[in-house]
């Protein structure tokens, strides 16, 4: 309550700042002022909703909404865009951790268990929502009125959005519980492995859609972009890996300073050469990781120590950018998506998880980690949107319910499972017990220095 | 491959390079690191490479405020009382007269110079004048640090010296902060203007108000990775407001910073992740600055000489009649004030803070003298504060060849 009451003091001197000035300058300094501010909220919101055991994540999401343009509007969008460049970062380094998660000697162990519950959870949710868009046809906005076959390609684009899933929430989520176990080693190797696939399944479902659909714009993509774009991501990606691998064997030195570097580089480079920014970071990652004799160990520390107000940053925005009217005036649809969706990953994952033998835990709570959605499916509308302004604004605001209603019911599930797989906790054990051989008095003598 | 990606491995390889080269010289020649990236921030910029565009720098403008507030921060968390008042008054007066006196010598050289080579009247000249004053009087720590742990050394001159760069940093932004309060573009709050005295009260009761709420919104909570958001959040706050409002963030946050760690038990928390942070931002603010800077010798070499010149002119002869006059000569010696020309990231700092001032008379002169001032100072302060204090101390000179100790995050400014 204390914090509350100080953020409500806050809230209150800045009404009294903000008539004081107005002006040419002030509306990005502004946008400084109001971030500070959705930072404390979403921290105190974190706070405020963990004891209702729900993660902070949640809470962070919560203060987005609660302080974003929906509703008080403190954050609008004029902030939002202005703080892009931030989020752009946050999800650069998202994406790098996210990468240098996947060890390829664990990925190759469980690569069957993998592959097989990302196949099946991903073809039967598509199969499930394609049909579902199109029994429910009349009501839906971008369908309506389109011949069967226009439909079935509509309703598959609309598809190949809806089963992304997030890796950011994830990580986020595995971050904040030190959860350490096989269902957090499978849904977090899911959901990476799922980023690549459906970026390349997202994008010939383009080309075959812009087959049957003509795009309305010039903007439409040729075969060889949207090729380049995926495997430059991988080419570039891998550069960007090998590089990083280099600095760690010969200077190692900056970490932090050179975790930034990589990320705002990372997403620089991907935006000159036009491929895409998150699988790049992700590649990097990886490639960093699996190529450096102890691993990228000492980076990913570095890059760590500054991803806790990352996070905060990037879903207290990814909040604040929820049109809580686009869900409120296609709700019954949205929810009935949803559900459709839960429903094909539930019984997706469970069908994988059997023909490949994974433990009882794996089959019961992996799906609830792969619920959630946000930055990738995002993107992955906007590019609809530019290829069908008309009809693919319509996709969007039903999309983006969607998205509204897993992000929050996701992080929810996926520490629920968490916590039901008993694996919450088990890192910061697991690091306690390695402790005792590691301690001893910093070499700086005590000063904080960076390594 | 593109030209764009091109030039930006190019630019890598040179990061690397330099990176590499500089850490080599550093411990061969004990030069202090932090300038390799001010240069790497002129090879990205617009007016060189163009990898970092005017649209991604002002994108970036939020970063390079927050870097302002946080360093403003740390600078304020060096005043808590309790350590001050254990400090003899001597030491103060000293310190004091060196940072006022370098402030008034630098403003009073280019006042007249301004006024002559730009044909501004003197109101409009005095602003630059006062803002490359203020900016001339912060001194750098690095060197004295490196050179005082690697003679192994304490005492009253290194005392005297740790005193005089946290005094030149105070003296500094609160310099540059009221300036910006007294030259303020006017507050346009409907049918009331806003006096400058009011301006320099906002600007102190906010980093007060801002320091005692975030004191009551800490509590007890002292995990690092906490206080670190939090702590980021609040100064963003802080920082923003102070840059909304067209005054200093630097002195908005110093003054949190300051009332923050008189106030909280967790002071050395505070102060631990306050450093955490530092050195990144600090770099960030490097790389920036060097983005940011317009090259251009064609009217600015003058005032930057200038600028050069009245500051180690001000250093040395401040230093020198506060000493006398003190009579502390026998002990500090005649030329301490020279240990103080390294100028370090705060003068880029006070710089950017002048720069972001709406309208802001010779914004570029003042951003080429601190840039230059910087890249000089930082290369060879090291060197001559080890030719200061070593025949003062009474120890041997030191071979240049023996490693350098690398400098800590704080004493990176």
């Amino acid at each position: 309550m204390r914090r509350v009451a100080v953020l409500l003091l806050l809230f209150l001197g800045m009404s009294l700042i903000i008539p004081l000035q107005e002006g040419a300058r002030a509306a990005g300094a502004q946008s400084l002022l109001i971030f500070g501010f959705l930072v404390l909220a979403a921290y105190t919101v974190g706070e405020l909703v963990t004891p209702l055991t729900l993660p902070r994540i949640t809470g962070f999401l919560f203060a987005g909404m609660i302080f974003g343009p929906s509703l008080l509007g403190i954050v609008d969008a004029g902030v939002i865009a202005e703080l892009e460049p931030v989020n752009r970062l946050a999800i650069a380094l998202i994406a790098f951790l996210a990468g240098a998660e996947l060890r390829w000697r664990e990925l190759r162990e469980h690569i069957k268990k993998i592959f097989g519950i990302l196949t099946a959870e991903l073809l039967l949710t598509f199969i499930l929502l394609v049909g579902t868009l199109l029994l429910v046809r009349p009501y839906v906005p971008f369908l309506q009125d389109s011949p069967i076959v226009e439909a079935i390609a509509l309703a598959s684009l609309f598809s190949a959005v809806a089963i992304v899933h997030s890796p950011a929430v994830v990580l986020a989520l595995l971050t904040e519980t030190a959860a350490k176990g096989p269902v957090t080693r499978t849904t977090l190797s899911i959901v990476l492995v799922a980023d690549v696939v459906v970026v390349l399944a997202f994008s010939l479902t383009l080309a075959v859609a812009r087959a049957i659909v003509p795009s309305d714009t010039a903007a439409a993509l040729s075969a060889g972009a949207v090729a380049w774009e995926l495997g430059g991501s991988l080419i570039v990606g891998a550069a960007l890996g090998g590089a990083v691998a280099l600095y760690l064997r010969f200077v190692e030195r900056e970490l932090i300073m050179f975790a930034l570097i990589i990320a705002f580089f990372g997403s620089e480079i991907a935006r000159l050469v036009h491929v895409e920014g998150l699988l790049t970071l992700l590649v990097a990652g990886f490639v960093a990781e699996n190529t450096t004799r102890h691993g990228a160990e000492a980076l990913l520390k570095a890059m760590e120590r500054s991803a806790a107000p990352v996070f905060v940053v990037f879903f207290a925005l990814a909040g604040a950018s929820i049109s809580l009217e686009a869900v409120a005036a296609i709700w019954p649809l949205a929810v009935g998506l949803t559900l459709v969706r839960a429903f094909g990953i539930w019984g997706g994952s469970y069908i994988g998880a059997r023909l490949t033998g994974a433990s009882p835990e794996e089959r019961s709570y992996t799906w609830m980690g792969l619920i959630a959605q946000a930055g990738v499916a995002i993107g992955l509308v906007v590019v609809i949107a530019e290829n069908y302004p008309e009809r693919g604004a319509e996709m969007q605001t039903l999309i983006l319910a969607v998205i509204a209603i897993n992000q929050v019911i996701g992080p929810i599930l996926g520490r629920f499972a968490l916590v039901r797989a008993g694996e919450v906790g088990k890192a910061d054990r697991d690091e306690d017990e390695e402790v005792p051989a590691a301690a001893g008095p910093p070499a700086s003598g005590g000063e904080p220095a960076e390594a | 491959m593109s030209a764009g990606l091109i030039l930006v491995l190019a630019v890598a390889v040179a990061y690397l390079a330099a990176h590499v080269a500089f850490d080599w010289l550093a411990r061969r020649l004990l030069l202090v690191s932090g300038a390799e990236y001010l240069i790497l921030g002129i090879l990205l910029g617009p007016s060189v490479s163009g990898v970092l565009s005017e649209e991604t720098l002002s994108g970036f403008a939020p970063l390079t405020t927050l870097a302002l507030g946080w360093i403003g921060a740390i600078v304020g968390t060096q005043f808590f009382l309790p350590g001050l008042v254990k400090i003899p008054g001597v030491m103060y007066r000293l310190a004091f007269g060196e940072a006022l006196g370098t402030l008034a010598i630098v403003a009073g050289a280019l006042l007249p110079l301004f006024w002559y080579y730009f044909a501004l009247p003197w109101q409009t000249a005095l602003v630059p004048a006062i803002a490359l004053g203020a900016i001339a009087s912060v001194s750098a720590p690095t060197g004295i640090a490196v050179v005082a742990r690697r003679l192994m050394q304490r005492g009253p001159v290194v005392r005297q010296l740790q005193v005089a760069t946290a005094i030149d940093a105070l003296v500094g932004i609160a310099t540059l902060g009221l300036l910006l309060s007294i030259h303020h573009p006017g507050g346009l709050a409907p049918g009331y203007r806003i006096t400058p005295t009011e301006w320099v009260v906002i600007t102190l009761g906010m980093g007060v108000t801002g320091g005692a709420l975030f004191h009551l919104f800490l509590g007890d909570d002292s995990t690092l990775d906490r206080l670190f958001i939090s702590l980021g959040g609040a100064i963003i706050l802080i920082s923003g407001a102070a840059s909304y409002l067209h005054l200093s963030p630097l002195l908005a946050a110093l003054v949190f910073g300051a009332t923050l760690t008189n106030t909280s038990r967790r002071r050395e928390q505070i102060a631990r992740t306050l450093q955490n942070g530092e050195r990144p931002f600090y770099f960030v603010l490097l790389i920036f600055a060097g983005a940011s800077w317009t090259p251009s010798l064609r009217a600015w070499i003058i005032p930057v000489a200038v600028f050069i010149v009245a500051r180690i002119l001000g250093k040395i002869w401040s230093a020198r009649i506060g000493s006398w006059a003190a009579g502390q000569t026998r002990v500090l010696g005649r030329d301490w004030g020279l240990a103080l020309l390294g100028q370090g990231g705060l003068a880029l700092a006070l710089a950017l803070d002048y720069v972001a001032l709406e309208n802001a008379e010779l914004a570029n002169v003042v951003f080429t003298a601190a840039i230059a001032s910087v890249l000089i100072t930082d290369v060879m302060s090291a060197r001559i504060v080890q030719s200061v204090l070593a025949p003062l101390l009474g120890v041997r000179r030191t071979s240049a060849a023996q490693p350098a100790v690398e400098p800590t995050a704080a004493e990176e400014r």
